[in-house]
């Protein structure tokens, strides 16, 4: 059984090897053993932190393949994305031009440097292996982090939003870039990720970027097609995002142009779905005959031991109690008696 | 003979017909009856001196006494920008620098302003093609720095002269193209008449109102911000042999050039000199400088309500001219009248 768990001191090499794997310019994973460490130990703290205001905290979850333990997915969750500085977007303003002496109304698109996401807890870091891609482990991977979120809004914002890597070419180019960063920064989209780090919360990164709005209308035809369109990886991401309830269009990446998704809480569906529900012990070979099976991510109600696994069961939303065979107790850690969130995948 | 003289009520048929040759890209000659009637009373109304300074607009028309023809117009405005808004663009400088990645980035930008309101300005300027010989083109452009000399005081401090912007041979202006055309979305022309007919709200609802890095914009719109129109460069050559220079503001559509200058800083206001018409003797050329015989001279008479002026080969000598009798009648002066006078041309040696 896939189980999803907070990352390990363990973890490293496991985390080293994914991270290797994983395209460049796709800001997921960070590169160095002794960076992948400190993710790893921050997000150790993090769990283990007292959160009354939420701030540099950040979470790291790993899928667990079922096969000999190794690490499939991660998948991390900041409390505020702007922790130690602010998060920059660009936010797509659309200006309406109306002059009723000549009777003309149109409108024009703007991007604007803003800082409005500083705020928001940021999903990021998501990344799931070849054979669990488009499965139901990806899609509890994704969402565990926000069913984490359901059992600790304190930890949170009450809003969140996800950047997803926008298009590169097949030398890791970005039309967006090209048309307006590369002006500002005189170096390859590339050069600029690496030396930034994949952060979008520097300093300097509003000395270098345009203060005033860029009108859409005056970027080339390639980049004007770029904005907030998503590299192919990030398109499992995308779709586990949108159905979640995240919207795309109001923020694009300063970077690559990339889509931002981003939502409040209550518009999401493991928010508005979480079921919280008392664990008792299903029978060892459920009549399945009887009701039709449903499948439900169900996480740990411990803040402190969080763990989230997939399981079938009939509809919870009548009952009290939910019944979790043995094993998938013993994956979450739970025993009789305790209370678990559920929701339907 | 040629004789640059103020405006009056009976050239309004000739001036139009001379405003339908000029073509596009010149916003303040438009061949409509209603407009230039309109404007033919206010310069009217401005030799007479019946509206306040900063109303007028003053209008010359170059006249062809051989046979009785308008050759040419321009125009002096005394203010600009008092009763609608004037816009121009800036052109800025932003650094954005980073020490931590050793990068500094020079870009300019396009600021929109109104920088230039309460400017005089020199507009309007066109010759019928057919006198585009010799001296004409210079005679009439600079026949009212002339008229700016000798009334300094009905004029602010500023002068202007908004130069046509450079368009393709198609007529194409490569800047309206890369960015009016996509907050305006009409053809340049159109908001050329629009901008002439005086709806120039439009400006102010459409224009994006924050600066523009000019980076974004296309390469061949870039390049010719602030170059003139071919057919405009000698014109725009002539002004800055009178003091008139380019300080960084261009038009919001073509961005063709905007030249200023103070007006104490013109050439006529510090070499223009008032002579009395009358003999010369030779006693008086002999200690006179030396001037080369052929260098012609502007001449006008110190009139305002009917300011005339022409070209002559007499020079001034010792506060005396000795203008011939045909040039004194073109200019409405007799012997003893006071006249003003500038060498048409930058004297090569001024210090001699």
């Amino acid at each position: 059984m896939y189980v999803v768990r907070p990352v390990e001191l363990a973890d490293i090499a496991a985390l080293e090897a994914l991270a290797a794997v994983t395209m460049p310019g796709v800001h997921t994973l960070p590169k160095t053993r002794e960076k992948i460490a400190d993710m790893i130990e921050r997000s150790i703290a993090s769990f283990a932190a007292h959160v009354d205001i939420p701030s540099e905290e950040s979470y790291l979850l790993v899928l667990e393949s079922p096969q000999d333990k190794t690490i499939v997915g991660t998948a991390a969750i900041f409390a505020a994305a702007g922790s130690n500085g602010t998060y920059f977007s660009f936010r797509n303003d659309v200006i309406q031009q109306v002059s009723r002496d000549l009777n003309i109304s149109h409108s024009v698109h703007a991007l604007t440097l803003c800082s409005e996401l500083t705020g928001y807890s940021q999903l990021s870091s998501f990344y799931v292996g070849e054979q669990e891609h488009g499965t139901p482990e990806a899609a509890l991977l994704s969402r565990a982090r926000l069913m984490f979120a359901v059992l600790a809004p304190h930890r949170f914002a009450d809003r969140f939003f996800v950047p997803l890597a926008g298009v590169t070419d097949a030398d890791g180019g970005s039309p967006f870039w090209d048309a307006l960063g590369r002006k500002f920064f005189k170096m390859d989209f590339l050069d600029a990720e690496r030396v930034i780090g994949g952060a979008r919360n520097r300093t300097l990164i509003v000395e270098l970027m345009p203060h005033y709005p860029v009108y859409v209308p005056l970027l080339p035809g390639d980049a004007q097609a770029a904005m907030g369109q998503i590299h192919p990886s990030g398109e499992l991401a995308f779709n586990l995002l949108t159905a979640e309830g995240f919207e795309a269009d109001d923020y694009i990446d300063i970077f690559d142009g990339g889509p931002i998704l981003q939502a409040h809480k209550n518009s999401l569906r493991t928010f508005n779905g979480a079921l919280q529900r008392r664990v008792t012990t299903a029978a060892e070979s459920p009549d399945r005959g009887r009701e039709p099976q449903l499948r439900y991510a169900v996480a740990s109600g411990s803040e402190h031991n969080f763990r989230a696994v997939i399981t079938h069961c009939a509809a919870l939303e009548s009952q009290v109690n939910v019944a979790l065979p043995a094993d998938v107790q013993e994956a979450l850690q739970i025993a009789e008696g305790d209370t678990v969130i559920c929701v339907r995948i | 003979m040629l004789v640059v003289r103020a405006i009056t009520a009976n050239d309004l048929d000739a001036l139009y017909v001379m405003a339908t040759q000029v073509g596009s890209g010149m916003t303040t000659l438009k061949p409509d009856m209603k407009m230039m009637g309109d404007r033919l009373a206010i310069a009217v109304a401005s030799f007479a001196e019946t509206i306040p300074p900063e109303k007028r607009d003053y209008m010359f028309v170059m006249e062809d006494t051989s046979n009785g023809r308008i050759a040419g117009v321009c125009a002096i405005k005394g203010a600009v920008g008092l009763t609608e808004p004037f816009y121009n663009y800036r052109i800025g400088t932003l650094v954005h620098s980073s020490r931590e990645l050793d990068v500094f980035t020079r870009m300019d930008t396009l600021y929109l302003s109104n920088d230039l309101t309460g400017s005089t300005e020199l507009c309007s300027l066109f010759l019928a093609p057919d006198y585009r010989t010799g001296n004409n083109g210079k005679l009439l452009s600079k026949s009212r720095f002339l008229f700016i000399a000798q009334f300094p005081h009905l004029f602010t401090e500023k002068l202007i002269a908004e130069m046509r912007g450079y368009q393709e041979e198609s007529g194409r202006s490569p800047f309206y193209e890369g960015l009016g055309r996509h907050f305006f979305k009409m053809d340049f022309d159109h908001v050329d008449d629009l901008t002439a007919v005086g709806k120039k709200s439009f400006i102010a609802e459409l224009m994006p109102r924050q600066p523009l890095y000019v980076d974004y914009l296309p390469e061949d719109a870039q390049k010719v911000i602030g170059k003139v129109h071919t057919s405009t460069a000698p014109a725009r050559r002539l002004l800055e042999q009178e003091g008139l220079y380019f300080e960084g503001y261009v038009d919001i559509f073509d961005a063709g050039p905007v030249l200023q200058a103070r007006v104490s800083e013109l050439r006529a206001m510090r070499e223009s000199t008032l002579a009395e018409i009358g003999l010369t003797t030779d006693w008086d050329s002999a200690c006179a400088p030396e001037s080369a015989p052929a260098e012609p001279m502007l001449v006008s008479n110190t009139t305002l309500k009917d300011f005339r002026m022409i070209l002559s080969q007499s020079v001034p000598v010792n506060g005396a001219i000795a203008l011939p009798e045909a040039e004194q009648q073109l200019l409405h002066c007799h012997t003893g009248d006071t006249v003003r006078t500038l060498s048409l041309n930058l004297r090569k040696n001024p210090h001699v």
